[in-house]
């Protein structure tokens, strides 16, 4: 009789606990919806789409066809393409220029000096400002009458004759890319000054005692134990400099002829200038695999433990 | 410890400084005197400085329509950030079935820039029948991986027993989240409105694909069309450029610390 109500009360017990903890489940999963349906809606399935719309034949006015294979065959003579990858992965060749000035600068603002914070402030400040006044102030900077770099130059007797910089074949593309390592470089800077500071100081205690000079020291520790950092870096200003649309957009527009037209920029004007959406979706589908492929390779790099989550 | 001279080090981060500070000081100046849009070569102090552009800009282009479209859509994405990332972040720190599959999601999502999904981006939204309107301006940005993981951080360091004890009292999950969590997580949370308003403020290149009418347009815009039209022929177009910047550089001076933070903690977790 006892045992039998014993039973009861667990049995109801255990059926309590089992349905707080759908409960619990349940409400976990709410909580985590909107976010989650953000991503899906915003993230996830646009790719899926991108992929189906490549092959495909449509625009807003035509129902969909299948074409297989056609767009891609496409993209194999268009040379505006071509020219667009290579500018891309142009920028993207440039990110180590960056990052390594970027190691420089955070390796002295690490150094126990006075008013460090005020330089961190003053090299940090370009990276949260909008792109698109940034890239109107670059235009001014580099502009070939009054321009400030075109008078330094030539007070400095360095050119006979102004630069047309962003008016140049070889100058335009090169000129888009030190603005965007000005506004990127005090984001390295922070990031490397996080990985510097990870590094336990009594490794260099004993490399000093070991008699290791200051080059070795940074060669032999500083370089090996920043390595996720630098990945970091490079995976980031990846994203971001081949992403940097609003500076091409409004320094060049991608000119002079196509000499600073990223696939970012071709893809927008395919898209919704020429509206041709499929052909764009496959252009993306390119510029996706790409940068995944290079992430992976940067990974796979830096020793294949970069950006590793903590899960618990 | 190790002995060094010291003047090398300040002398190159002076300079390196200088070169970070320039432009700003350059665009200041033509903004308040204009004169070497003209003249060469340029002064390097402005003569006879002037507000008169900054006045123009007023006048010139429809600012205070751009400003308060930039706001509404900039609350709206602070506002949906906030509550949404401290929801999933608070899921996040317990355990469920699934976890490391929303985990893996969360984190493969990061690799997907937007721009690689604009065109798709764009037909759903327009599916949704909010094209040209704020909620579809704000929508794609209401929920960032990089904050949720810093509310996550932030809501594992709040000790487990202070969450019994509001449980033993009684308190439903989503009350613990708002009553319990949030008071404890106040450098989280100035991230998160950090890190949204400058996303949210800065954005250019969804504004520029899905408004349609000139009333919806935000700053980013009209400082882009306003460059369209006028070319490089008046200060107003660089007074506009420190009106648009002042906001995110004052509030950057003011909440340096969390903005950082957050940037760190996020980049180096996610």
């Amino acid at each position: 009789m006892v045992t039998a109500t014993v039973e009861a009360g667990r049995r109801h017990r255990s059926s309590f606990i089992a349905r707080k903890t759908t409960r619990q489940a349940v409400l976990i999963w709410c909580f985590l919806a909107p976010s989650l349906l953000i991503f899906l809606l915003y993230r996830i399935l646009p790719l899926a789409w991108n992929v189906i719309l490549s092959f495909q034949a449509w625009s807003p006015l035509r129902p969909a066809v299948w074409i297989g294979f056609d767009n891609y065959d496409e993209m194999l003579t268009d040379e505006v393409f071509w020219q667009s990858l290579w500018n891309t992965l142009y920028i993207i060749g440039s990110a180590p220029i960056g990052i390594a000035i970027a190691l420089a600068l955070a390796l002295l603002v690490n150094a126990d000096i006075r008013g460090r914070d005020v330089y961190r402030t003053a090299i940090f400040l370009s990276y949260p400002l909008m792109t698109v006044a940034v890239a109107i102030i670059w235009r001014w900077m580099f502009d070939e009458r009054v321009g400030l770099i075109n008078y330094v130059a030539r007070s400095l007797h360095l050119v006979d004759s102004p630069i047309q910089f962003l008016n140049s074949f070889t100058w335009a593309l090169p000129s888009v890319i030190a603005a965007n390592i000005w506004q990127m470089l005090g984001f390295y800077m922070i990031i490397l000054l996080t990985g510097l500071q990870n590094i336990p100081g009594n490794l260099y205690e004993a490399a000093e005692i070991d008699g290791a000079n200051a080059f070795r020291r940074f060669l032999r520790i500083t370089l090996p134990l920043l390595k996720p950092s630098i990945f970091l870096c490079f995976v980031i200003g990846m994203l971001n400099s081949v992403t940097s649309f609003d500076l091409v957009y409004v320094m060049t527009g991608g000119g002079p002829g196509r000499a600073t037209e990223i696939l970012v920029t071709y893809i927008y004007k395919l898209g919704f200038v020429q509206t041709r959406f499929d052909y764009a979706a496959a252009v993306t589908v390119v510029f996706f695999i790409m940068l995944i492929t290079i992430a992976w390779a940067a990974n796979r790099f830096s020793g294949g433990n970069a950006g590793a989550v903590e899960r618990d | 410890m190790r002995h060094y001279p010291r003047w090398p080090i300040h002398l190159i981060l002076l300079v390196a400084s200088f070169i970070m500070l320039v432009p700003f000081y350059w665009v200041l100046k033509t903004s308040v005197s204009g004169e070497n849009i003209f003249t060469y070569p340029p002064n390097i102090i402005p003569r006879n400085p002037h507000l008169f552009y900054y006045v123009d800009v007023w006048y010139a282009i429809p600012f205070a329509r751009y400003f308060l479209n930039s706001v509404i859509v900039s609350v709206l994405t602070i506002a949906a950030n906030v509550i949404f990332n401290a929801m999933a972040g608070y899921a996040l720190t317990r355990g469920f079935r699934g976890k490391n599959l929303v985990l893996m999601l969360f984190l493969s999502c990061m690799m997907v820039p937007f721009q690689a999904t604009i065109i798709p981006a764009y037909l759903i939204t327009g599916k949704l029948g909010l094209l040209d309107s704020y909620l579809g301006l704000a929508l794609p940005q209401f929920s960032t991986i990089i904050c949720i993981f810093v509310f996550k951080a932030s809501f594992d360091a709040v000790p487990k027993s202070l969450i019994d004890a509001a449980k033993i009292d009684g308190l439903s999950e989503w009350r613990i989240i708002w009553k319990v969590m949030m008071p404890l997580a106040k450098s989280a949370m100035a991230t998160n409105i950090i890190l949204s308003f400058i996303w949210s403020w800065n954005n250019f290149l969804w504004p520029l694909i899905m408004t349609r009418s000139a009333d919806m347009q935000t700053l980013p815009l009209g400082l882009s069309r306003f460059l369209s039209y006028q070319e490089d022929t008046t200060g107003a177009l660089y007074a506009f450029c420190v009106m648009v910047l002042a906001p995110g550089i004052l509030l950057f001076l003011l909440a340096q610390k969390e903005f950082i933070q957050g940037l760190t903690s996020g980049a180096t977790k996610g």
